[in-house]
């Protein structure tokens, strides 16, 4: 989850409220804003749910307290100027056919609205933007860059740039955090910012770019130009998003543009206009950026209360609405329902829940109080799980210590270390179940059988004293075509008797006390494993069914699990004895 | 006739003619008096004495009354100082310092000084009597005595304990006499039993157990450490779980560990670009790749639902979906898939409000191991569906749960989950510290979710890690010390127990 610094102070000044930390933070966490500590200069950490991006700047937070308290109400939009500038596009690389933007005009970045700014940026990116992928933000100083004249327009007014793509080898630029000239195709190799980003243009045949009227300016979505790098001195600014999804990329850049006018900018409009050729959905398209529409909701006020659990009057819905900053369309005609207007920014509404939702943050949901549900139902434990549980109580009167192991293991801990191979027919042998990018060698497989983790803890707990007598209840699994996942689950029960007396004879003594409890008869003819010493291993017969093995491991396991004693063994299938 | 040794030394110094005190015949016969007791008691159930019982009352010396003994009483040590300095009289400050008298002692010393007539005090000398002689103190003399072996019988004992020399105490003397079988036992022949170490199945059957005498044992003494079976800590933890929720009306889910993303996470309404299902640490499997089959008209629905939405003014997420993508087999990041699959009808058919379901299993995470995280870890999973359910339902339900485990004190911070809204995350008063710790997510599942799984009630879900509730239970600090082959047995063998 984005965790934010914020400094108390500048939220105060911007929330217009003098509360004493304690109180901000009580505030905060009914609005779903968890404090996470406070960083070295003072500053807040605050973790975000990745739901309402618009909170991730002090501006964002600043504005949900006021709405809060009551300061604010309702939907607000700012006013917008007409388009000076048009972004053309044209021959766009169709793996990222979308751009929009927008021109900030008038701010002062000289306080810690830059940083503000920036941070923003990145959890933008770190979330709706899928790490740049689906969305990626640039931000230019706009006075370092020239328009060309806009295609089509013979008046001569208005400045364009042009979103289009690039051979990798064939254009060179200064990016941001460099001296040099490089070529997109060097920035993605060698670049430190470059190469974080280069899984997201390398496959491409011609990369994303972005020209004013001088020449190539941003690389998106990996790298910006450093002629038209923000500072603390710049004063207008264009915002451009690139990405995958037009929808996504005007709402992160309605979130700037909130971030941007609460610190005092005029926004100002671009026009993106598509070129007949261009890919994707919009082609052939003007579309007036941004886009600050608002959208409508339908609430039912007897939904507000189910899910909020209590009644309520009109006016303390409409009170909750507001000071969520959304609006209510005049409610006198249609007592039963609210027309709710949900402002740009807000990425997080699919649906009617989501605004009582919002209706119950507004109350405080804390405020409502428990109630423990007048539902009357009926309990009990499944079948399988009281299976395994009177085993596991019979093998802990057995005088077995009871282990839980993982699942996960390696092929070396489940064959070679066992002298058992995959195409053995044997208990433990078959194709195991395998992980497709495993973080930890240790951890490729999930087991096909519990011995080996049962003598990987003997083998870890040599320094313990003995007699150790281990005993598991749990999941194993091998691949199975007959089954539509494709893997076979199965509960198996494993013991193992590491002692210095231990024999055959004990483990078959424990095996067959466990399979007559369930009523169950056992044979054991003699079988050959390559775990086990031949001659000392039967097969597991339950009621005539082949289930198992039980018998004295072989020398070679032991002194490859530096045992120094004798183990007697067995496994079965649990449902066996069923 | 065989008796244990003890009754046969007893029987033998008992007496017909004369009540003999035990205490003098533990003396005679050597043995310990509780030991001899116990021989008269057991020979008088058999008939063969008879014991008495007398109170007597018994003088004993206190501390002060010893030191007295030793140094001698305080007015005779006066009446020699005296003497010694001057038999005509002498100042009664030297004297008192030649007897070495300090604090108390001189006052007692002075006021028996004079009752006993060993002199008198006047203008502040000590005038000693000539005829007085201290050899004669009854008082002393009957400290002496009782200093020694032989209670006196005689002497000035009230004034002693008045003086705060001497208790009293009562006690209950028992005496012991032969009774007439007791003397024909005797004349029959008595001999002492043997000493036996075991009791053996051939005592028992033969009866010889009444004749022999059972060697002691030093009963005090720590015995070698016994080998143990025990369930596993976090399993006892899990049953206690289980229990909890049986008892609060949940029935027991179970399901595959393997199971389609579908499952997992598209029938909860989660984004095919969500980060939790590009991110690495999904246990996407190489071998097999996908599920054979999914509900052909369940993957409509759900696909309709991530592009639109439900309802009238719904809407859908702006990702792609794709069903290969749902096919692909993993191994299950949450419980929460088993819900999927019993919403869904899948895993029993259709089920009709009200219905309460829980399950405490395994989910997997493809992540580094450290002290608190786990390739894998059991995920508590609960849900409950009725006609109608609040927010305030919710609340109730968990309060009631986690007070369960002694945490207390619940609070809800909103939150965000694709597949619940409203989404809280569950804050509690840890049982031990007081501070306030995370212990689990909830919420109302969404409208998205329950739409295509055909659930037309409402439905509240919550999930927590046990070993998270275990460690906040026990304290635990390293979960690897608990889960896995790494485990320590000596931590299994010593581990408290949970109930």
């Amino acid at each position: 989850m984005p965790v934010i610094d914020v400094d108390p102070d500048e939220l105060r000044e911007l929330t217009g409220q003098r509360l004493d930390d304690e109180d901000l933070l009580a505030d905060l966490f009914e609005l779903g804003v968890e404090y996470e500590g406070t960083a070295e200069d003072g500053a807040f950490k605050l973790e975000f749910e990745p739901d309402r991006l618009d909170w991730l700047s002090v501006e964002g937070l600043a504005r949900a307290l006021r709405y809060n308290y009551g300061e604010a109400r309702g939907v607000y939009v700012p006013d917008t100027n007409d388009a000076e500038w048009t972004i053309e596009v044209v021959d766009t690389p169709p793996e990222r056919p979308y751009v929009t933007g927008a021109v900030v005009r008038g701010l002062d970045l000289s306080t810690t609205a830059l940083a503000s700014l920036i941070q923003l940026q990145e959890k933008l990116h770190a979330t709706m933007g899928r790490a740049r992928g689906k969305g990626a933000i640039g931000v230019h100083d706009l006075t370092m860059l020239k328009g060309a004249p806009v295609t089509g327009r013979d008046d001569g007014r208005g400045k364009s740039l042009t979103y289009t793509s690039m051979d990798p080898d064939d254009e060179r630029f200064v990016p941001l955090e460099s001296n040099a000239e490089f070529t997109p195709r060097e920035v993605v190799e060698r670049h430190h910012i470059g190469t974080e980003y280069a899984d997201l243009v390398t496959d491409l045949p011609r990369y994303p770019a972005i020209y004013d009227d001088i020449g190539l300016f941003s690389f998106p979505p990996v790298v910006n130009g450093r002629r038209t790098e923000v500072t603390p001195d710049s004063r207008d600014l264009l915002v451009e998003m690139t990405g995958t999804n037009q929808w996504t990329i005007d709402r992160m850049l309605n979130v700037v543009c909130y971030a941007l006018s609460a610190r005092g900018g005029q926004i100002e409009r671009v026009a993106v206009q598509y070129d007949a050729t261009a890919p994707g959905e919009h082609a052939g398209d003007t579309l007036d950026r941004p886009n600050l529409e608002t959208k409508q909701k339908t609430v039912a006020h007897d939904r507000v209360e189910s899910v909020l659990g209590r009644t309520f009057d009109q006016e303390t819905v409409v009170d909750c609405l507001e000071r969520s900053g959304l609006s209510v369309a005049d409610t006198d005609d249609n007592p039963d329902s609210y027309e709710v207007s949900i402002p740009p920014y807000r990425v997080d509404v699919l649906h009617p829940i989501d605004v009582i939702d919002d209706i119950g943050r507004a109350y405080g949901f804390n405020d409502l109080g428990p109630r423990y549900p007048d539902v009357s139902t009926v309990g009990g434990r499944h079948e399988r799980s009281r299976l395994e549980d009177v085993t596991r109580e019979t093998l802990v009167g057995l005088g077995f210590e009871d282990l839980l192991n993982f699942h996960l293991t390696s092929e070396p801990e489940t064959f070679e270390r066992m002298r058992l191979s995959p195409e053995d027919d044997a208990v433990g042998g078959g194709r195991p179940v395998s992980i497709g990018e495993p973080y930890s060698a240790a951890y490729t497989i999930v087991r096909t059988w519990a011995l080996p983790s049962l003598v990987q803890v003997l083998e870890n707990n040599t320094h313990r004293s003995y007699p150790q007598h281990l005993a598991e209840v749990g999941m194993v699994a091998a691949r199975d075509e007959t089954e539509n996942t494709g893997v076979a689950e199965h509960r198996t029960v494993a013991g193992v008797l590491a002692d210095p007396e231990a024999s055959y004879e004990d483990a078959r003594a424990r095996l067959q006390a466990l399979v007559r409890a369930f009523g169950a008869g056992l044979e054991t003819p003699p079988t050959a494993h390559p775990s086990f010493i031949d001659g000392r291993s039967g097969s597991v017969v339950v009621d005539g069914e082949s289930a198992g093995i039980v018998g004295e491991l072989h020398p070679a396991v032991l002194v490859e699990h530096d045992l120094e004693l004798p183990v007697a063994a067995f496994e079965f299938r649990l449902d066996a004895v069923q | 006739m065989q008796l244990p040794e003890a009754q046969v030394a007893v029987l033998r110094a008992a007496d017909a003619q004369e009540d003999r005190p035990i205490t003098e015949i533990a003396a005679e016969t050597s043995l310990k008096p509780e030991t001899a007791t116990g021989a008269a008691f057991a020979l008088e159930e058999a008939g063969l004495v008879a014991v008495t019982e007398e109170p007597t009352e018994r003088l004993a010396l206190t501390a002060e009354g010893r030191r007295y003994v030793e140094a001698g009483l305080p007015e005779i040590r006066l009446h020699e100082a005296a003497r010694e300095a001057d038999e005509t009289g002498a100042a009664i400050g030297a004297v008192v310092d030649a007897a070495g008298l300090d604090g108390d002692a001189v006052d007692i010393a002075l006021a028996n000084f004079a009752r006993k007539g060993y002199g008198e005090i006047e203008r502040g000398e000590v005038r000693p009597a000539s005829d007085a002689d201290p050899d004669e103190d009854t008082e002393a003399a009957a400290l002496a005595a009782l200093a020694g072996d032989e209670e006196p019988s005689e002497g000035p004992f009230d004034r002693l304990v008045e003086r705060g020399l001497v208790t009293r105490r009562e006690e209950t003397r028992r005496l012991v006499a032969l009774t007439d079988e007791g003397v024909t036992a005797l004349m029959g022949g008595v001999e002492a039993a043997d000493r036996v170490d075991r009791l053996t199945p051939e005592l028992l059957t033969s009866g010889e157990w009444r004749d022999v005498d059972f060697a002691e044992y030093n009963v005090a003494a720590e015995a070698p450490a016994v080998q143990t079976g025990r369930k596993h800590p976090l399993r006892q933890m899990a049953d206690r779980v289980k229990n909890v929720f049986v008892g609060m009306g949940f029935e027991e889910m179970q399901g595959p560990a393997v199971d389609a993303d579908f499952w997992i996470h598209d029938c909860l309404f989660m984004p095919q670009d969500h980060p939790a299902r590009t991110h690495w640490d999904r246990f996407a499997l190489s071998e097999p790749e996908s599920i054979d089959e999914l509900p052909p008209a369940l993957v409509e629905r759900v696909r309709t639902a991530h592009r639109d939405g439900v309802g009238p003014d719904g809407e859908g997420y702006r990702s792609p979906w794709d069903e290969a993508f749902a096919a692909r087999l993993a191994l299950r990041g949450h419980t929460t898939s088993l819900t999927a699959r019993h919403l869904a009808g899948e895993a029993l058919g259709d089920l009709e409000p009200p219905q309460r379901w829980f399950s405490v299993q395994k989910a997997y995470r493809n992540d580094e191991l450290d002290a608190t995280h786990l390739l894998e870890f059991y995920q508590i999973e609960g849900w409950v569906m009725a006609e109608e359910l609040s927010v305030r339902d919710l609340m109730g339900t968990f309060t009631e749960f986690y007070r369960q485990f002694g945490i207390t004190d619940l609070e809800f911070k909103p939150t965000y989950n694709p597949y619940t809204e409203p989404s809280f995350e569950l804050f509690g008063r840890h049982p031990e510290t007081g501070e306030r710790i995370e212990i689990g997510n909830s919420g109302l599942f969404r409208p998205e979710m329950l739409e295509p799984l055909g659930v037309e009630a409402d439905v509240m879900a919550w999930g927590l890690a046990l070993e998270r509730l275990m460690m906040l239970a026990t304290g635990a600090e390293d979960i690897r010390d608990v889960h896995g082959t790494l485990v320590d047995l000596e931590y299994l063998r010593t581990e408290e127990v949970l109930y």
